[in-house]
């Protein structure tokens, strides 16, 4: 109760009063999202695809990691601050759809799992860790994403 | 006389039976709409890492080339698969994709970004690899990137403004407008 009463407010704010009302910002924010959700997949890919073998398997993969993980955090950034907007305009539906919530699960444990789990790892000198350890790593990211990125699409649909 | 054709071709396609079916069923259309956003994340994923390279903003203690040449093979695959889906979309809805101005734009920056990367996959095969561990490529695979980054971006927000219907054929709008998005053809 007290989180739809969160959700009504969000809707009722200036924030969200500025989505409902001017469709091409609301448009911008959509597209800006859909950027940088690119990005943040590219990112991920790079990495995991590395840890995995698949792709630049002579480079090291502290260097395509590091790399990838400065970029991940903009596209994070953009993610997050145009998402908020975005929910702000249809917050009450949001919070009545199943697949927002799903989303929101998945979103958390993914950001969890990055900075808890993945970054701390990948820290450390890749050639000590095992390679098994890396590989489950990057299978758990990609399907966490992955996650993300479909009950995301999946929210418009239901 | 091209809008005519265009939404005769529009029409014959909307009139088939699977492009009604697709249009009509649920998931199957929201999953190909959904594999269209999700490949697209493959192919942009992999492009901005390229042109980020070609700009100096990461891997920038990777040769350009080899991040190039490396990250070509799944960039395409994602375009494969994004290209195929946006093909199988429009034919899900041929005559309302074919009056929307925001469609029109979106297939003019798509051959501007074709002609771009044809352009700078030219300019970098022509180019010698002296430069391959600069942090920042020569000036003129720096201008491609950038047209990359700023092409596909209005792709996107074009694709994104299909959703919404302001300049639609049943909205009262001036003889231009109309022209534009193909609108009054009698």
């Amino acid at each position: 109760m007290e989180l739809l009463t969160f959700f009504e407010w969000l809707e009722s704010s200036m924030l969200g009063q500025a989505a409902k009302s001017y469709g091409g910002v609301y448009a911008m924010f959509q597209s800006a999202h859909l950027f940088s959700m690119a990005l943040l997949g590219g990112t991920v890919l790079l990495t995991d695809l590395r840890l995995l073998g698949v792709l630049f398997r002579d480079v090291p993969s502290n260097v395509v990691a590091d790399n990838a993980h400065k970029w991940f955090k903009v596209a994070l950034a953009i993610i997050l601050g145009t998402g908020v907007f975005m929910v702000a305009g249809v917050a009450i539906k949001c919070y009545h759809n199943s697949f927002f919530w799903y989303k929101m699960t998945a979103l958390a444990t993914g950001i969890a799992f990055v900075f808890a789990v993945k970054r701390p790892l990948l820290n450390q000198d890749h050639e000590l860790l095992k390679p098994w350890i890396l590989k489950s790593v990057a299978i758990a990211s990609i399907l966490v994403w992955f996650t993300v990125a479909a009950t995301g699409r999946w929210i418009g649909f239901s | 006389m091209i809008n005519e054709l265009l939404l005769n071709f529009a029409e014959w396609l909307g009139s088939q039976p699977s492009s009604q079916n697709l249009i009509g069923s649920f998931y199957m259309w929201n999953w190909i709409e959904s594999t269209h956003v999700l490949t697209l994340m493959v192919f942009l994923g992999m492009l901005f890492v390229i042109d980020l390279r070609m700009l100096g903003l990461t891997l920038t203690n990777v040769p350009a080339t080899k991040v190039n040449d490396r990250l070509n093979i799944p960039m395409i695959i994602g375009f494969a698969i994004m290209i195929t889906t946006g093909f199988i979309l429009y034919y899900a809805n041929p005559v309302h994709e074919t009056q929307s101005i925001w469609f029109r734009f979106k297939v003019v920056l798509l051959v501007a970004a074709g002609i771009n990367a044809w352009l700078f996959h030219r300019a970098l095969k022509a180019s010698s690899g002296s430069w391959d561990m600069d942090a920042l490529a020569p000036k003129r695979l720096r201008i491609g990137a950038a047209l990359s980054l700023g092409l596909w971006t209005l792709v996107i927000i074009m694709g994104r403004l299909m959703a919404y219907d302001w300049f639609d054929c049943d909205k009262p709008q001036g003889a231009f407008i109309n022209w534009a998005v193909g609108c009054n053809i009698q």
